[in-house]
């Protein structure tokens, strides 16, 4: 009876998680295309619903009643299952994420190293749809993906090897928790170099911006995804923000402290300890979000031998250079 | 200098300034306009399109078949059909290729008695190609309609008269040219037209 009853709590939990999550991914492209546009002086989507704020549900009904093209030479079973890797893998990631205190579908142990696991494992959707679609296009995208997911998985996962350091844990409940002991109550200041690290491991590790080869729209038409169309490309499209938000929500945990805010603002203004902490959380990794966009409307993209260079000369140093200064200062201090 | 670059490389300066751009760009005004809902202010001399202005008197086009716009188009696109009698040229058929058209309004200076214009109708795809020639009888009838929603009394285009040539050696007539009164053939309403269009 009691198993029974934890596992209808944590579907329960689960499945309002994934509603709210599809529709922040849904508004995420209407922000994108909004952000963009502005940027580039235009007023993006406009027409559906006042200020095009219908726009992500039309897109929704479009997708879905799209043909559902699958081509020819393509080896039909992989083709089928690789959207659905990505999406899944992309998902599942959500499952450890806290959002508040105690606001969590599964609070294990091994929170960071589970997230950063299931990420590469969405890497395999990605090798698997260029692989199978035939596609000179998608399979050059997809083998890009796969060196550059691979490459920046190292320094992603280094960046953080400081901040676990510092909290003493791999839980992400822990490590927010631990924040809050300090008087600024970020990682964010003494992670400075890990953060700088983390972001632009994360843009390349959710193959945004500037560092987006593996679909570079110029070079490539779309990349792994060429051949897919319809509700299979939306479940790509799909993962590609779920990673974002993913990531986004990793950085805030991580280094902005999650749902709490720094102690030293609380003492110097009260009311703001009366304020919920998923409001901070999500505000924070809206934040993100913004930044993601914000870099893909400035910066252009980078070449790939630039990419490499920067990933394993620039950040894996800078990483390892942080593990150390961070390793001395918790040994002597 | 050699410090200040290696600054700049360190703190990604040259990046950080292009967020800033951005970001100042993100907060100004854009520059679209929501073309069917709101439209671009025509300025004079816009080329739009083709249309034998309609005689306010006659009721008929004004054009006396000199034949000098089609001798002055650089994309032969005007076809003229005329007519022979005792003491005058009777223009049976005027046909423009708007499809044709590189709209340089050739034509509209060099005619002798202001038949031709470009009116600042902008609006007229179709889907067959066919219906981009336009024969007297639609050039009238594009007349028409432009004059139908011009909101003044008269139309008077100054890019009728050949710029930079001295007026002593125009034609007479075109010397001489009157805005042409507007006689309104179609009631279109423009709160109506308006309305359906939002």
């Amino acid at each position: 009876m009691k198993t029974l009853y934890i596992i209808l709590v944590a579907t329960l939990k689960t499945l309002i998680y994934f509603g709210i999550l599809m529709l922040h991914v849904a508004y995420a492209t209407y922000a994108e295309r909004k952000v963009i546009g502005h940027i580039q002086l235009r007023l993006g989507p406009m027409v559906v619903g006042p200020h095009g704020l219908l726009q992500p549900i039309a897109d929704v009904v479009k997708l879905i009643f799209k043909e559902d093209i699958i081509p020819i030479k393509v080896d039909k079973a992989i083709f089928r299952i690789a959207p659905l890797i990505s999406l899944s893998a992309a998902l599942s990631t959500f499952a450890v994420i806290p959002v508040n205190k105690n606001w969590v579908i599964a609070d294990i142990n091994v929170g960071l190293l589970y997230v950063i696991g299931i990420a590469g494992i969405g890497t395999y959707g990605i090798i698997f749809s260029g692989w199978s679609s035939n596609s000179k296009y998608a399979f050059l995208g997809s083998l890009r993906s796969a060196a550059q997911m691979i490459s920046y998985e190292v320094a992603l996962g280094l960046s953080l090897v400081g901040v676990i350091l510092m909290a003493e844990s791999f839980n992400l409940t822990e490590i927010v928790n631990k924040q809050g002991e300090y008087w600024y109550g970020m990682f964010l200041f003494p992670q400075i170099i890990g953060y700088f690290v983390f972001v632009v491991a994360m843009l390349a590790e959710t193959n945004r911006l500037p560092f987006d080869l593996p679909e570079a729209e110029t070079e490539l038409v779309a990349g792994y995804f060429v051949e897919y169309s319809g509700i299979r490309f939306s479940l790509f499209y799909l993962a590609e923000y779920l990673a974002m938000f993913c990531m986004s929500a990793l950085a805030t945990i991580c280094f902005w402290g999650g749902w709490t805010i720094p102690p030293v603002l609380i003492k110097a203004l009260p009311v703001l300890g009366f304020v919920p902490g998923i409001v901070w959380f999500l505000l924070k990794v809206y934040f993100h979000i913004f930044l993601f966009l914000w870099l893909r409307g400035t910066l252009p993209r980078y070449r790939y031998d630039q990419l490499m260079a920067i990933g394993w000369k620039v950040l894996i140093p800078l990483a390892l250079f942080n593990i150390v200064i961070t390793s001395i200062f918790k040994y002597y201090l | 200098m050699k410090l200040r670059e290696i600054i700049n490389k360190i703190f990604l300066i040259e990046i950080f300034k292009g967020l800033f751009l951005t970001l100042r760009m993100l907060f100004s005004k854009p520059v679209t306009i929501q073309y069917p809902f709101q439209r671009r202010k025509i300025y004079p001399g816009f080329r739009g399109r083709h249309a034998l202005v309609r005689d306010p008197f006659t009721g008929d086009g004004k054009c006396i078949g000199c034949m000098r716009c089609t001798t002055v188009c650089p994309s032969r696109c005007i076809y003229i059909k005329r007519e022979k009698t005792e003491n005058k040229m009777i223009v049976t058929d005027y046909v423009i290729d708007a499809s044709r058209c590189i709209f340089c309004a050739y034509c509209v200076e060099a005619c002798p008695v202001c038949a031709l214009v470009l009116t600042e109708d902008f609006e007229y795809s179709d889907y067959m190609r066919k219906n981009l020639i336009f024969n007297k009888e639609q050039l009238l009838k594009n007349w028409d309609e432009f004059a139908s929603k011009w909101p003044h009394d008269v139309y008077f285009n100054k890019f009728w008269q050949p710029p930079g040539i001295d007026p002593s050696r125009w034609p007479k007539t075109k010397r001489e040219q009157k805005p042409i009164p507007i006689k309104r053939f179609i009631e279109i309403k423009k709160e109506e037209s308006d309305e359906s269009s939002r």
